[in-house]
């Protein structure tokens, strides 16, 4: 773990990205304690204001406080990032681990599944399942994990089906290892490692599939200040004011590209192919 | 004989010709003076243009082009003024006479109108065709009893009881516009939802959806032509969009949503920004037959919990004025002392509590994907939660917003921002509200018999101070219900390009296109 830290905070993109990375999960931990207002409270006469010593990054259409909506706007973004590919990555390594074990029929129907799901496109899929169901924060976060399942379910089972027949698991079955303990203690710690690394790269992407259901009004319900909504809001007052579309771009910005160098440099770091030192 | 062409000759010919050609290329100069085509961007989609049965101005704009009513609107005004009728004579309280012009040809070979197609037009609005849903327009020519065809090209409209609003509300504007009885026999109702067989200036080219509307000059338009050759309509939803495709001169003419919209617009070189007062009406309503909104205590503590001041200068820059009756100033039977409700956080929370509601509620307000709605949604949001109401917001795009009132999901709608276009006689705003129109744009769900009582007899009355003391009457009803918080009149704001001299009624929503000039 340290050592692949290290290898990441060794490469120029790696120390950027782990910097915005920490940056952004700090803010929100500490958004309660760093926020200087209710991200939600209005105050009509104070809108459109440009950045203040009392709002920093100015405030909205309703006066609220950019700033401090950004803060709880953290919050959503990664709560939906990583709620979403923790469901993904539990039900991807259990389908694929399950499709290599399976007769071939079996696996054949969840490889057509996967293929099924792969062929919407997840911001396509997403809409017209909240037009069925309505906006929510829940419904966002089954839809993306259901759009993720595939991803992760084939690098398990391609993971498993190299892994099943290799000499230690062999020798592990001769001393009379049961299928489970094969799965549990060889199998899942060795598919795990690429999946860890895809799931880090699949945060920007689930970031940028909330923002822009927000974006679009179907995502996460107001007066909840998802960055998709901040932006939304920055675009139709343009003309009023430049600092919502700035900041809450910037917001998203930073988020995706500190995640997607953060997690080039991961994938870089534990690909023992790609790396230099012994 | 040898016949010498000079230079100077030549150039007297040439003059003469062109002098002595000039009044057959007289049209065609016109048009080519004025360009080729103005683009007018409209806030949705067609949706029915069907003239009973249309949704609102983006069709009956359409149908105000490309019909002929007996009479129409003059320009800019709510003069009437004969349009495919040579003659219109109200014998008496119930009669009106009418010879139509002869000639009038409908469009794509539907034949001449004739008296018939009038009497078709007319009666259908009452007496819908098998497997025809009601008219929803139905109210507009509630009066009519049955037209009498005289001849050809004359005949008489007998009603059942005088009927003032008649030639404002019916036989002038959308409702009055005739259609060809073959076309709808031939193609059928349901087809005529997309299709205009019409005898207006304009003809329907093109219908590409959600994508634009092509209105062509008609050729065999039996009157003056169009100054412009070709006016196409583009849906764009989204107001910052429409102002990008103004800039980008995509678009030549839009209304605007805000007065900020109009102040960064006004900046643009060679564009007009106009600025006309409004009779419109946005307002919360609540479905009284949905619980617990059917409890007249919680209405009246919604109602006493809201800050309509602070709603419009969030939404609309505090540059609109407060409504506080359905009527708006200038319009016969506009209630002046209306009262003005304001806010009271803690009458709100007794009635709340005396409702039973004393720990909190939780309530959905439905509005349209408009910023300006959107803010007062959540202005509302903020001020309901003051007295322990959670508010859920529900934006919905154009298409789905506006059947929210029908069937299932009229029953289950809760709280709602909505906005009608008002017309120049208070029938037509007072009809919507009416029992009959439950299900339909009735989406508060009130029903009273006195209301629906004195509706019909304000709709049937001359007297002009009869009326106007009906229709306060009706607006102390609508009150007492609670079930109605009035925001705003609006105003109307419109940018244009300085080259172009658009036509627009009085009610703002209403433009005529046949009537766009060269400024």
């Amino acid at each position: 773990m340290t050592a692949t830290l290290a290898r990441i905070w060794g490469s120029g993109t790696g120390r950027l990205g782990l910097v915005l990375v920490v940056l952004v999960v700090l803010g929100a931990l500490l958004a309660p304690l760093i926020a200087p207002h209710d991200p939600n409270q209005i105050a009509v006469m104070n809108r459109f204001s440009g950045p203040t010593l009392q709002n920093p990054l100015g405030t909205d259409q309703l006066g609220r406080d950019i700033f401090s909506r950004l803060l709880y706007g953290t919050r959503i973004a990664l709560g939906v990032s990583i709620l979403s590919i923790l469901i993904a990555f539990v039900a991807g390594l259990l389908l694929g681990i399950a499709a290599a074990y399976l007769p071939p029929r079996l696996e054949r129907v969840i490889l057509i599944i996967f293929d099924i799901i792969s062929s919407f496109p997840s911001l396509v899929l997403a809409l017209a399942v909240v037009a069925l169901l309505g906006p929510g924060l829940w419904k966002i976060i089954l839809i993306v994990s259901v759009t993720l399942v595939p991803h992760f379910g084939r690098v398990a089972r391609a993971q498993t089906l190299a892994l099943k027949n290799s000499p230690f698991l062999e020798a592990e079955r001769v001393l009379g290892a049961s299928p489970a303990r094969l799965v549990l203690v060889h199998i899942v710690p060795n598919v795990s490692g690429p999946l860890v690394v895809l799931a880090s790269m699949d945060i920007p992407v689930v970031i940028a599939i909330e923002a822009g259901l927000s974006f679009l009004g179907v995502g996460v319900p107001p007066p909840s200040p998802s960055w998709g909504t901040l932006l939304n809001d920055g675009y139709a007052y343009l003309d009023q004011s430049i600092w919502m579309a700035v900041f809450a771009g910037l917001a998203l910005t930073i988020a995706t590209l500190g995640f997607t160098l953060f997690g080039e440099a991961l994938r870089d770091a534990v690909d023992p192919k790609l790396r230099t030192e012994p | 004989m040898k016949t010498l062409i000079s230079r100077r000759r030549l150039l007297q010919g040439g003059a003469a010709l062109g002098l002595a050609g000039l009044p057959f290329a007289a049209p065609e100069f016109a048009f080519a003076q004025a360009g080729s085509s103005v683009t007018v961007r409209v806030d949705r989609d067609l949706q029915n243009l069907d003239p009973a049965r249309r949704i609102g101005s983006v069709e009956g704009n359409i149908l105000r082009a490309t019909m002929r009513r007996l009479t129409q609107f003059a320009p800019n005004s709510f003069e009437v003024i004969n349009d495919a009728a040579e003659s219109m004579e109200q014998i008496d309280e119930t009669t009106i006479e009418f010879t139509l012009k002869p000639g009038i040809m409908f469009h794509q070979g539907y034949g001449e109108m004739t008296a018939e197609d009038v009497k078709f037009s007319f009666e259908r609005f009452n007496n819908p065709a098998e497997g025809e849903d009601p008219a929803t327009y139905a109210a507009d020519w509630s009066a009519l009893e049955r037209v009498e065809v005289t001849g050809t090209h004359s005949g008489r409209l007998i009603l059942k009881n005088p009927a003032p609003a008649l030639w404002l509300i019916a036989l002038s504007d959308i409702s009055g516009c005739i259609v060809s009885k073959r076309a709808f026999e031939e193609l059928g109702s349901e087809r005529m939802k997309t299709t205009v067989i019409g005898a207006g200036p304009y003809e329907m080219t093109n219908w590409a959806p959600n994508s634009s509307i092509t209105l062509a000059a008609n050729p065999d338009y039996l009157g003056d032509p169009p100054m412009f050759p070709e006016i196409v309509l583009l849906p764009i939803q989204e107001p910052q969009t429409a102002q990008l495709a103004f800039r980008s001169n995509e678009v030549h003419f839009t209304k605007l949503d805000s007065p900020s919209a109009a102040a960064a617009l006004q900046r643009e070189p060679g564009t007009e920004i106009i600025n006309r007062d409004s009779i419109n009406y946005v307002w919360i309503g609540m479905n009284v037959q949905k619980a617990p909104l059917d409890d007249l205590r919680v209405r009246q503590a919604i109602r006493l919990a809201l800050d309509v001041d602070e709603i419009l200068l969030a939404a609309w820059d505090g540059a609109v004025g407060r409504a506080h009756a359905l009527m708006a100033p200038g319009l016969l039977g506009h209630w002046q002392d209306a009262p003005v409700h304001a806010q009271d956080l803690d009458a709100a929370r007794a009635l709340l509590a005396e409702a039973g509601h004393g720990s909190g509620l939780n309530l959905r307000l439905t509005l349209l994907n408009r910023p300006a709605y959107q803010t007062a949604g959540l202005v509302a949001q903020a001020q309901l939660a003051q007295v322990g109401i959670n508010l859920e917001l529900e934006v919905l795009d154009g298409g789905t917003y506006w059947s929210m009132g029908e069937g299932e999901a009229g029953e289950n709608l809760e709280l709602s921002i909505q906005r009608f276009g008002g017309k120049a006689d208070p029938s037509f705003q007072t009809q919507w509200f009416v029992t009959g129109q439950i299900g339909s744009w009735n989406w508060q769900r009130w029903s009273s018999e006195e209301f629906d009582q004195m509706n019909a007899v304000a709709d049937s009355t001359v007297d002009e101070a009869v009326r106007a003391e009906t229709y306060i009457r009706m607006q102390e009803l609508m009150d007492e219900s609670s079930a109605y918080i009035w925001l705003t009149h609006e105003v109307n704001l419109f940018a244009v390009k300085d080259w172009l001299e658009p036509a627009i009624l009085p009610n703002g929503d209403d433009w005529q296109y046949a009537h766009f000039a060269p400024a």
